[in-house]
């Protein structure tokens, strides 16, 4: 039954405008920043390690801002447009429509990958990390964005409400993010060196670093980036459950 | 009577003069020759590296200490100075001492990161001394590189978005059709 749900989200998200010019925008976002990045290689005022290692966070960064947008109304709209109702009227369990919807935020994930592939391959060329560039994108980007996407449908189970879900949703992104901006300086405090090891923006960010900059490929030499984040999508998978059974004890009216 | 004056005056004029002399000599320049012998080769290309390479010499009687050399680079469309953070990885040469009519060879590698005419000189600061020695101007042209396609990006930078675009009027097509 969830296949129902995920095609519906395709043909609903493809066949319009907006998922498709989300791919636009991330691609003119793509093209303009490996453009700047190459010339400044050319100028030899970058290297090469590094120009992979921030065009990596840019297409993480897109990514987690776009999914989190499309994914905090791809639940809530059924509430608000009242289409909940009938969807929940058929024979359909709550657990065939959340990964239904989770799998059409996947696909757009997949979607925008696939759109940065001629970016990561242009910007690695002459270098051997094409394949870990490439490898660990990929993978990180999932976790991250699958324990993203369950925090969100949480909240949107909870919340039913696009704007609200949407706002706490940003704030969320914003609070991960602020660990991965700060200087080497700053993560020389205990308190942020603590919240930068459970933070998953962060890790993604130093398992890049760790691979792109430091040529530490094997999965061995970044499993301490990548514990923190299953276990962030392992917490965020805990909490969908959570608010989906409650979701389930209130129904699909609520009586507040 | 008269002796002790004499000596009494005697002795401050030369305290006076020790003093006067003491001062004078530390507000000249440290007897020091500064050359820069590579400014045929400085002219170049933004993002190269070039060597700038040069000479000092002590000129003076005496061994001079704990001498520091750096260079001064001014960009003359702005007459600004440059901060060397991205043009020097080293920006000053600690030398220590140079013996009286030693001659040492300096060098620095810079890199041309902005397009433009720039003066440089080389300083050098000697222990003892109030006012650094300076070196002659030398004028050099950093011309800009243009490549319109650096890393071979431009047919990705163009070409995905104009794909994309593509595909959406295809589907937006489809549609239409789909909808007759």
């Amino acid at each position: 039954m969830f296949k129902y749900i995920w095609k519906k989200e395709l043909q609903g998200e493809l066949y319009t405008w907006k998922s498709m010019l989300w791919l636009v925008i991330a691609s003119l976002l793509f093209s303009f920043t490996s453009y700047l990045l190459l010339t400044d290689r050319e100028l030899s005022l970058l290297d090469q390690t590094e120009l992979m290692l921030l065009l990596s966070q840019i297409i993480i960064v897109v990514a987690l801002l776009i999914i989190t947008i499309d994914a905090s109304s791809i639940i809530t709209a059924e509430f608000e447009n009242a289409t909940a109702e009938t969807i929940f009227l058929a024979p359909l369990s709550i657990k065939d429509f959340l990964l239904g919807k989770f799998l059409a935020s996947l696909t757009l994930w997949v979607l925008l990958f696939i759109v940065s592939l001629p970016y990561i391959i242009v910007a690695s060329s002459g270098s051997h990390l094409t394949m870990a560039f490439i490898g660990y994108t990929a993978l990180l980007g999932t976790l991250g964005i699958v324990g993203l996407v369950a925090f969100i449908f949480a909240v949107s189970l909870l919340l039913r409400s696009t704007k609200n879900t949407l706002t706490t949703s940003l704030i969320t992104v914003l609070v991960l993010a602020t660990p991965a901006l700060f200087s080497t300086t700053l993560k020389n405090n205990a308190l942020s060196q603590l919240f930068s090891q459970i933070d998953p923006i962060d890790n993604m960010f130093s398992s890049l670093d760790n691979v792109l900059v430091d040529y530490q490929t094997s999965l061995l030499q970044n499993w301490r980036f990548i514990l923190p984040l299953v276990m962030f999508c392992a917490l965020m998978f805990v909490f969908l459950v959570f608010a989906a059974r409650k979701f389930n004890e209130e129904g699909v009216i609520k009586n507040d | 009577m008269i002796n002790k004056k004499c000596f009494a005056v005697l002795s401050i004029g030369i305290l006076v003069f020790i003093l006067i002399s003491s001062t004078f000599a530390r507000s000249l320049p440290p007897p020091l020759v500064i050359n820069i012998t590579s400014s045929k080769t400085l002219n170049g290309i933004a993002g190269d590296y070039v060597t700038i390479e040069g000479t000092i010499t002590n000129t003076g009687d005496k061994p001079l200490n704990d001498i520091v050399t750096y260079l001064s680079l001014v960009d003359n469309g702005t007459k600004l100075p440059v901060d060397l953070e991205d043009w020097s990885a080293e920006k000053g040469l600690h030398i220590g001492t140079i013996d009286a009519g030693q001659t040492l060879p300096l060098n620095w590698k810079i890199h041309f990161v902005k397009a433009g005419t720039y003066s440089l000189i080389i300083i050098a600061e000697a222990a003892g001394y109030d006012l650094p020695q300076t070196s002659g101007i030398t004028q050099f042209n950093v011309n800009p590189k243009i490549n319109l396609n650096p890393g071979q990006v431009l047919p990705v930078a163009l070409g995905t978005p104009v794909f994309l675009i593509a595909i959406m009027f295809l589907l937006a097509h489809r549609r239409r059709v789909g909808n007759e």
